[in-house]
C-alpha cells in the first residue's frame, strides 16, 4: 500500500493537528452560539442604542473576509498591548465571526414568534432575561437550529484558515507534511476524510437538537 | 382596587381610548362591552401594562402601571387570560402553569407542580398535564390559560375575549369555569361578547363606544328599560347581538 507508506510516519502529527482543530472548533462553536444568542437578543431589543451596537457588530463581521479579521486580531492585539497565543487568537476570531452569522439565524427565528406568547410571559411578571432564556430562545431555536447548523459547519471549515497564523491545526499540519513528503494528494486525502467526519458529526448533533427542540410539534 | 383615571391611548394619530374612567373594587366582576374596535382589549392591555398610556393614569392597588416598580407590583397583583390563549408552545400544560410560580413567586418546583395539578384537576384536564399545547383543543388550551393565570394567585383576573376563538361547546366549558370563579368571589375584568353570560356573572357592566366609556351601571340597571336600554346606542348594540 503506497498510500499508507506515505502517511504512516506522519499520522501521529496529523492527528495532533486534528485534535487542535477539534478543540478550536468546539470552543469556537460554543463562543459563536453564546455570542450569537446575546447579539440576537440585543438586535431584538427595544433600546435603539443596544440594537445599533449589535447591528454594527453583525454588519462588520459578516462583511469582512475572515482572513482579514484574523490578521487584524493576530497583528492588531499586540499593538494594543494584548498578548495571547495564536490558538487563543484564532478561537476568539472564529467565535466573533461565527457569532455574527449565528445572531442572524437566531434573530430570524425570534421574528417568527407569536408576539402574544411574549405578552403572556411579560404579564406573568417574568424578568426580561428569563423571558429570553426560557421562552424566546427555545422557541426561536426550533426554527433556527438547522440554518445554524450550516453556519457552524462553515465555522469548522473556516478553522483551516487558522493555519495562516502559525496554528498547526489539521490544515497547518498537513501543509508541513505535504511540503516534507512532496505527496500532497495523499496528505490532503486524509484531510478530506477527517474534515468530512467532523462536519458529519456536527450534522448529526444538529439533527438531534432539531428533533429534541421540535418534539412538542409532533402528534395532536 | 383597579383605578383608571382619564385614560387616553392613541396609536399614532388615531385615538383608541378617550378619557376613560373606571374603578374595579375587590370582589367585583366588571364586564366591558362594546363593538369591535371600541377599545375594550386596549383598555385591558393598558391595565396590564402591555400598552403605554398616552395620557391619564392607571393604578392597581395603588401601584402606578406607568412606573417601572409600579408595573412590577401591578403585574404581581393581576393575571391575564388571552383571546388566542398565548400558551408557551414548547412547554407542557403543567410547564406553562408552573413557569411563573417557580421563577417569579420562587415556589419550590414540587409545590408549584402540586398546585398546577390541582388547578388542572379543577378544570377537568388532569389527564393532560404532560400534553403540549399543539396536542390540545382550543377549549382545552384556554382552560390551561386560565390555570396559568390562577397559578399566580392574582387578586384581579383580566379576561380578554377569552371565548371568542372557541366554538359554542368549548365556550360552554370555559364559561362554566369562569362562573365558578365568580361565585368564589374572584375579582374579574371581563371583555366579552357573551352578553347573556355577562348578565349572569357581572356585578357591573360598562360600555365602550369608539374609545369613550359611555355607560357604567350595575348589571340589573344596564339591562333595565330606564337604565342602559334607554341609551339608543346600547339598545341598538344589544338588539343586533340577539339577532345573531
Amino acid at each position: 500500500m503506497r498510500f499508507w507508506r506515505v502517511i504512516e510516519p506522519y499520522i501521529g502529527f496529523l492527528l495532533q493537528g486534528f485534535a487542535l482543530t477539534v478543540a478550536a472548533c468546539l470552543l469556537a462553536v460554543i463562543g459563536a452560539v453564546l455570542l450569537g444568542a446575546l447579539t440576537a437578543s440585543m438586535r431584538s431589543s427595544g433600546n435603539r442604542l443596544v440594537r445599533g451596537i449589535a447591528n454594527v457588530y453583525g454588519d462588520v463581521f459578516r462583511n469582512v473576509p475572515f482572513l482579514v479579521q484574523l490578521f487584524f486580531f493576530f497583528y492588531g492585539l499586540p499593538e494594543l498591548g494584548i498578548y495571547i497565543g495564536a490558538f487563543e487568537t484564532g478561537v476568539i476570531a472564529l467565535s466573533i465571526a461565527g457569532g455574527a452569522f449565528v445572531s442572524d439565524v437566531i434573530l430570524s427565528g425570534i421574528l417568527t414568534i407569536d408576539p402574544g406568547v411574549i405578552d403572556a410571559a411579560k404579564v406573568s411578571g417574568l424578568s426580561r432575561v428569563k423571558i429570553f432564556t426560557r421562552i424566546v430562545l427555545p422557541i426561536a431555536l426550533r426554527v433556527s437550529v438547522r440554518p445554524m447548523g450550516s453556519v457552524l459547519i462553515n465555522l469548522i471549515l473556516t478553522s483551516s484558515i487558522l493555519s495562516t497564523i502559525t496554528v498547526n491545526e489539521l490544515t497547518g499540519a498537513a501543509k508541513i507534511v505535504a511540503a516534507t513528503t512532496f505527496k500532497p494528494f495523499e496528505v490532503y486525502a486524509v484531510l478530506l476524510v477527517l474534515y468530512a467526519a467532523l462536519t458529519t458529526l456536527m450534522s448529526f448533533a444538529i439533527s438531534a437538537a432539531h428533533r429534541r427542540l421540535n418534539r412538542f410539534m409532533t402528534g395532536g | 382596587m383597579i383605578v383608571a383615571e382619564n385614560v387616553e391611548k392613541r396609536f399614532g394619530d388615531m385615538p383608541v381610548l378617550k378619557r376613560v374612567n373606571l374603578t374595579v373594587a375587590p370582589g367585583e366582576v366588571v364586564t366591558i362591552l362594546g363593538a369591535s374596535g371600541s377599545g375594550k382589549s386596549t383598555l385591558i392591555r393598558c391595565i396590564n401594562g402591555l400598552e403605554q398610556l398616552s395620557g391619564g393614569r392607571i393604578t392597581v392597588d395603588g401601584h402606578d402601571v406607568s412606573t417601572k416598580a409600579g408595573l412590577v407590583a401591578a403585574r404581581r397583583a393581576s393575571a391575564t387570560v388571552f383571546q388566542l390563549f398565548n400558551l408557551y408552545p414548547h412547554m407542557t400544560a403543567l410547564g406553562n402553569i408552573t413557569l411563573a410560580p417557580i421563577e417569579v413567586l420562587k415556589l419550590p418546583k414540587a409545590e408549584a407542580e402540586a398546585r398546577g395539578r390541582a388547578l388542572l384537576e379543577r378544570v377537568g384536564l388532569s389527564a393532560h398535564a404532560d400534553a403540549y399545547p399543539q396536542q390540545l383543543s382550543g377549549g382545552q388550551r384556554q382552560r390551561v390559560g386560565i390555570c396559568r393565570a390562577l397559578a399566580m394567585q392574582p387578586r384581579y383576573l383580566l379576561l380578554d375575549e377569552v371565548t371568542s376563538a372557541l366554538d359554542p361547546e368549548m365556550t360552554g366549558d370555559v364559561l362554566r369555569i369562569l362562573a365558578e370563579l365568580a361565585a368564589d368571589g374572584t375579582t374579574m375584568v371581563f371583555v366579552t361578547h357573551e352578553i347573556e353570560f355577562a348578565r349572569h356573572i357581572s356585578s357591573r357592566i360598562v360600555f365602550l363606544e369608539q374609545g369613550e366609556l359611555i355607560v357604567d351601571l350595575p348589571t340589573a340597571d344596564f339591562f333595565a328599560e330606564e337604565g342602559g336600554l334607554a341609551v339608543p346606542r346600547i339598545r341598538q348594540f344589544l338588539s343586533k347581538l340577539k339577532k345573531d
